[in-house]
């Protein structure tokens, strides 16, 4: 269990070690399989600037929106909070292939909003604009029903509040199963929390400005996202999911 | 409800503790086993969920860490709180299910064997909803402040009298180890400060994180649901806290934090209260959106002057923290350890004894500015030295508090709360005064009717 706080209590207080809610879970909870493909990689596509000589990738950003008071974020790495849009760079013709795709998830049930609310294109922070998922590790995954070559995939999971999400992995495959052929384009699991390989990526705090992953031009039909928890609480959430690329 | 339950178990500890000696096969059955381990045990407390907005929802995240509990009902007129709150409980994967209500009254007729309510709804419901939770037998949590108005405050201290059960106030720093710790050992019994003569405190909101809560216009209630609870509009629904019908507006909010600290440090409450406010930034809201306010206290000690400001445009000066400037030392707390410390003036008796026996840690001095022949010739005091305070805790930061509550339950002890609705009512009754105050932008000195039940 990480980011345990040690309790500094004194003579008459007693020490608590319970797990606070928001921490980092220890296994993966949903259906985690490991890619058995020997060359997957462990991510890296957090910080590139994608294609060198392509097209700016832009999108239209929620305004801001901070409620309440701050949650602490005891996450090891945390990378800065970005002020701007991350300048990335992605070949002539590429476009937004998400948009109103089905969304699948290893909770079937959520527990507020529905599935399609992550490709609906709206990215307001408010309430009745994100999907709520369960505890422990958990993936939603869109069917761009057919392969295409993926150059950017961009997650908004909930920024109404500061906060950084567990064990974020970005997958693509050709199979729904994601048993083979998986390309893991992300991955900030820094202790393997999840079971799924230690991550090379960085946490980040989630802001307007979403995380913005290179999708490293994998060709692939699935892409599936992890999460394990977030700061603040532990449960998994996602407001929008954009997947650009090139079809065919 | 007999004895105190702890035998549930989550998902997570319970692979954590049987994944070592069994095989596959047996942590593929895991969750079926589960199950059975977490069945609800006749000693639960059960527990009824009034209101599921993101207070509710706070609450809930410290609850579900407390052995014990068993939540058996939730009551939201929002279907979207109803289904997230019940969502949650599938959630916790204990075996049962909550019902869900969008009415009080059907619910409190309905549900049989509740032992306690935890009212987390919008602050001018909170004293209909304790009162009635009150009258039917049922212990309760709620949200503080009490309610919008005085005599709503009022007639729940009366409600929880007459009933004999349990009302606890959710004013959570009263439950809070370093508070306590603070208070009892270091202030009363070590009188760390000597004298307090001042008091000063705040909670500076930056203007992103005072905004307009949106809403997706697909899932609001319809309007004669609205009104029939009593919100013109989605917004009023949405944003309540900023209308004078509906809430007391950032001085209640958030300053009845730190205030209810200065009445339970002091021990007493204050004689008057000169405040002043306005709508300077968000000047189409009802409420001021920052408050100023100076409280005059006679304690036995002397008088005591505090200072509070509430601002909903920066949070510049470390946000929300509560400041007792005594003759020995300054005491700085805040629910935010980092925020927190005491500093000793020079003339103060020697606290080595205090260090070495853990109640205090001093910090590493910091280096002193190098000497400027440029500088204007400085008269400054000698800068006290400053020590970490004690009482950190690993547990949300609420959960103390309702431990304290369900603790209380299961005794049936009275007393054994820390902040019931007596208490709370003394603590609170001067705030009810400060817009008032601003409003006519004048002192208001208090008498017994201002402050009394």
């Amino acid at each position: 269990m990480k980011n345990k706080l040690i309790a500094t209590t004194l003579c008459a207080f007693t020490a608590f070690a319970l797990t606070n809610c928001g921490e980092k879970a220890a296994d993966g909870g949903a259906d985690t399989p490991v890619a058995d493909d020997a060359s997957a990689a462990v991510g890296g596509g957090g910080s590139s600037t994608g294609v060198a000589g392509g097209t700016q990738l832009e999108t239209e950003l929620p305004p801001e929106l901070i409620e309440g008071t701050p949650k602490p974020m005891n996450v090891p790495g945390l990378q800065p909070e970005p002020k701007k849009i991350r300048d990335f760079y992605v070949p002539e013709g590429t476009e937004l292939l998400s948009t109103g795709k089905t969304v699948t998830s290893s909770d079937d049930a959520p527990i507020i909003g529905e599935l399609e609310l992550i490709t609906d294109g709206d990215k307001d922070a408010g309430e009745g604009y994100f999907v709520e998922l369960l505890d422990e590790s958990q993936w939603v995954q869109i069917d761009l029903e057919a392969a295409a070559e993926i150059h950017a995939v961009w997650v908004w999971h909930f920024h109404s509040q500061k906060r950084a999400y567990h064990d974020v992995i970005v997958q693509i495959s050709d199979d729904p199963e994601f048993e083979t052929g998986v390309t893991t384009v992300y991955n900030n699991d820094y202790d393997d929390s999840s079971g799924m390989g230690k991550g090379a990526d960085s946490p980040y705090v989630e802001t307007r400005y979403g995380l913005l992953v290179d999708g490293l031009g994998t060709k692939g039909r699935y892409v599936r996202l992890y999460s394990n928890g977030n700061t603040s609480n532990d449960m998994n959430h996602y407001i929008e999911v954009e997947v650009y690329g090139k079809k065919g | 409800m007999n004895a105190p339950s702890n035998n549930h178990l989550n998902r997570r500890s319970f692979l954590q503790k049987t994944s070592a000696g069994v095989g596959a096969g047996m942590v593929l059955g895991a969750p079926n086993i589960l199950r059975a381990a977490e069945q609800a045990s006749n000693d639960d407390i059960n527990v009824a969920l009034v209101g599921f907005g993101k207070q509710g929802t706070v609450l809930f995240d410290s609850m579900k860490n407390i052995p014990g509990l068993r939540f058996q009902a939730v009551c939201d007129i929002w279907d979207n709180s109803r289904k997230k709150a019940l969502g949650r409980i599938r959630g916790l994967k204990r075996g049962y299910t909550a019902t869900g209500y969008s009415d009080i009254d059907e619910m409190l007729a309905t549900e049989k064997g509740l032992d306690a309510v935890v009212v987390a709804t919008p602050d001018f419901w909170h004293s209909p909803h304790t009162v009635k939770c009150l009258e039917a037998g049922l212990n309760v949590y709620c949200e503080k402040m009490m309610s919008n108005t005085i005599d709503g405050a009022r007639a729940m201290v009366r409600a929880m009298e007459k009933s004999g059960k349990l009302c606890q106030i959710g004013h959570q720093r009263r439950s809070n180890p370093r508070y306590r710790f603070t208070l009892e050992e270091l202030i009363r019994k070590k009188n760390i400060t000597g004298q307090i003569v001042n008091i000063n405190g705040q909670w500076n909101r930056a203007v992103k994180s005072s905004q307009d809560i949106s809403v997706n216009p697909k899932i609001v209630p319809k309007d004669d649901v609205l009104q029939k609870y009593g919100f013109k509009n989605a917004h009023e629904f949405m944003n309540w806290r900023v209308y004078r019908d509906l809430s007391g507006g950032p001085i209640s909010d958030l300053g009845a934090h730190q205030i209810d600290i200065y009445n339970w440090f002091l021990g007493c409450s204050p004689k008057s209260v000169f405040a002043s406010g306005g709508n300077d930034f968000f000047t189409e809201r009802e409420h001021f959106d920052n408050v100023m306010a100076i409280f005059d206290f006679d304690t036995p000690q002397g008088g005591v002057r505090a200072f509070y400001q509430v601002l909903t445009t920066t949070s510049a000066g470390g946000g929300f923290w509560e400041s007792f400037m005594g003759a020995d030392a300054t005491v700085k707390i805040s629910e935010i350890p980092s925020s927190s410390a005491i500093y000793r003036e020079s003339s103060a008796p020697d606290w080595e004894p205090l260090v070495n026996a853990g109640y205090l840690k001093k910090r590493a001095a910091l280096a002193k500015p190098k000497e400027d022949s440029n500088a204007v010739a400085s008269y400054a005091s000698e800068a006290p030295e400053v020590y970490d305070l004690p009482g950190g805790f690993n547990k949300p930061a609420h959960q103390p508090h309702l431990e304290n509550f369900f603790e209380a339950v299961r005794k049936n002890d009275f007393k054994h709360l820390t902040c019931d609705a007596r208490h709370a009512f003394e603590s609170e009754a001067p705030i009810y005064w400060v817009n008032p105050s601003a409003l006519r932008k004048e002192p208001i000195v208090f008498t017994e009717e201002h402050l009394s039940v």
